[in-house]
């Protein structure tokens, strides 16, 4: 951990990609304990006003300070990105290691059925029918994410735990009398947590961004505010030549979205650094 | 000889599925006493490994097929137990070293950890008493900062180091068995040396009985009493060390003998070898399995199979003996 941590250290962009990550943590913190971006649903000005002192990104159509809206919107693509990395990192993690330790026999054949149908229906519908089955419910979006991106992290688990579970210190390991599942989560899964991590920072990056097109297509959230609605209602505006939203839902996430990858890349070099050790 | 600490009764090792299954390893029995050690010897692919995997019940059930008339360790009959059972005598009872200990660690724990687990798993006493007991284990096996080792992850040690540390682990539960397969192959001539001693005091302290798989005549002598000759899954000779060495009878046993090298002042005139090579599992030849690489076959060699025969000091398959 602190030899990851001295890597990432020496590191400009990694360093840079994680000052932009904290400071959108903090926004999106700031949001949650309601300290800022309380007035996003608030009427506080006249429709389409430009930037000022008291509206610095201006206003919506409705006269909404769009500035309040777009820190709003930071809120909900971070608890997005975080409840959907954690749930699918884990179902992933979980079933492939399954599928792995118990390869072409019945459970391995179970999982990967599920993963082959889950897989061949096409996303958009698939959120758009969880979003109809599941009106009103908050969870749907991200129900519908964790449903669909544990695949592709099973499908590399369960490849590296038939490639470790061959190595020796899994005979050592029978051995010495441990059952198998002990073996699979206790020996087999620490090792391929490096791979966790990094397919962790990309399933988190397409959260994010997966929320915006779902929310824009009108899938997404429905009681608050994203940054993807945010572009929904500039689709309009654009026209008219009003910019604050356009501008400022595309600008964060991009800046976001940017930062999150630098961080992401520094981290996995930083990682592989110490696992180059022979 | 003293208490059986392991017994096989004519242990049987096939691969594959039931179409095209071969045989590894051929009935193959032999006892050995608590406090005894006895070697293993043979060329790569002969068998030896999975007669070790199998004594264990380590072979995977999908694609090894084991028979047996009984494996006892320490009087029980490791087949008739269920898999929760045998687990337990696992790691207490037998253990096992690798050859290779660098992958016969996990890379992602240190090896304190590891030396514990296999402790605290099979004595569940608290964690303080493991650390305590762990660290007399690595001081044991010749240490001198245990707590160092014990906070080193195994890629930060050399191998001989690393194989010190793996015979701490299975020695730590005081075993009655330790097969140890291939202990020395991947080290240096020094470090052979202090893994031999280990061995060697494993069976004075705790009157272990030691499975010695070796290719190495030499190592073998050093460190058993016994020795056993293995060629194509079946056991060509049996005897003890000192009468092999003097006067090998199986024609395998005195080409492997005449393999090793031998330093004098004067430069050899060559390297000698056997013949051939190890015929795969799959095309094993009728009668005599050594007979295509033996320079003293004759016909009755190709065409039946000699048993291993209870000589008056040893025990020989074998129809034409030297």
């Amino acid at each position: 951990m602190r030899r990851t941590w001295q890597g990432l250290k020496s590191d400009r962009f990694g360093m840079g990609g994680l000052l932009i990550v904290a400071v959108f943590g903090v926004v999106a913190l700031c949001v949650w304990t309601g300290l800022l971006g309380q007035g996003w649903s608030e009427v506080s000005g006249e429709r389409w006003e430009g930037a000022s002192t008291a509206h610095w990104f201006g206003t919506n159509i409705l006269g909404q300070d769009i500035f309040q809206r777009t820190l709003f919107g930071t809120a909900t693509a971070i608890e997005v990105g975080l409840i959907v990395t954690f749930f699918s990192t884990l179902l992933g993690m979980v079933l492939g290691a399954l599928g792995g330790w118990y390869s072409h026999s019945w459970p391995d054949e179970i999982i990967l059925w599920i993963k082959g149908v889950l897989d061949s229906i096409p996303f958009y519908l698939f959120a758009a029918a969880i979003a109809f089955a599941l009106q009103g419910i908050h969870w749907a979006m991200h129900l519908a994410m964790v449903l669909t991106f544990w695949t592709t992290t099973a499908r590399i688990v369960r490849g590296e735990v038939m490639r470790i579970k061959e190595r020796e210190f899994v005979d050592a390991a029978r051995a010495i009398g441990l059952p198998g599942l002990t073996i699979v989560f206790r020996h087999v899964l620490p090792n391929t947590y490096h791979i966790l991590l990094v397919q962790g920072t990309i399933v988190f990056v397409a959260a994010i961004k997966t929320e915006v097109i779902l929310s824009f297509l009108g899938l997404g959230i429905q009681d608050g505010v994203s940054w993807g609605l945010m572009l929904a209602e500039s689709s309009q505006e654009v026209l008219a030549g009003h910019f604050g939203n356009f501008m400022a839902a595309s600008v964060f996430l991009f800046v976001l979205l940017m930062g999150f990858n630098l961080l992401a890349d520094a981290l996995q070099d930083a990682w592989d650094a110490r696992r180059a050790i022979p | 000889m003293s208490r059986v600490a392991l017994k096989v009764d004519k242990l049987s090792v096939w691969f594959g599925t039931t179409s095209a299954r071969r045989q590894v390893v051929d009935n193959v029995s032999f006892r050995i006493g608590a406090g005894e050690a006895v070697g293993l010897v043979g060329e790569s692919g002969c068998g030896k490994s999975a007669t070790a995997l199998a004594i264990l019940g380590l072979l995977p059930t999908t694609t090894a097929t084991v028979e047996a008339d009984g494996v006892e360790i320490n009087g029980r009959d490791i087949f008739s137990l269920s898999a929760a059972q045998r687990r337990r005598i696992l790691g207490r009872d037998v253990a096992m070293v690798f050859q290779q200990p660098a992958t016969a660690l996990d890379p992602v724990f240190t090896l304190g950890q590891q030396i514990g687990a296999v402790y605290r798993r099979h004595t569940g006493i608290s964690k303080k008493e493991v650390q305590l007991a762990m660290l007399g284990a690595l001081e044991q096996v010749g240490f001198g900062r245990p707590e160092e080792i014990a906070s080193a992850y195994p890629h930060q040690l050399s191998g001989g180091m690393q194989q010190l540390a793996m015979i701490a682990m299975a020695t730590m539960c005081k075993p009655a068995v330790l097969i140890a397969d291939e202990p020395t192959t991947a080290l240096d001539n020094s470090t052979q040396a202090m893994i031999q001693h280990q061995l060697k005091r494993l069976q004075t302290d705790h009157n272990t009985a030691i499975l010695l798989i070796s290719h190495d005549l030499g190592v073998i002598r050093q460190s058993c009493r016994e020795v056993m000759v293995m060629y194509c899954g079946r056991l060509v000779e049996k005897t003890d060390c000192d009468s092999l060495y003097a006067h090998p009878r199986h024609p395998y046993s005195a080409g492997l003998l005449s393999c090793i090298p031998q330093i004098s002042a004067t430069r050899p005139a060559g390297i000698s070898a056997i013949p051939g090579q190890v015929p795969p599992a799959t095309e094993l030849p009728p009668g005599c399995h050594f007979a295509p690489r033996c320079n003293r076959a004759e016909s009755q060699c190709r065409q039946s199979i000699p048993v291993l025969d209870t000589g008056l000091d040893r025990d020989v398959a074998c129809f034409r003996q030297l």
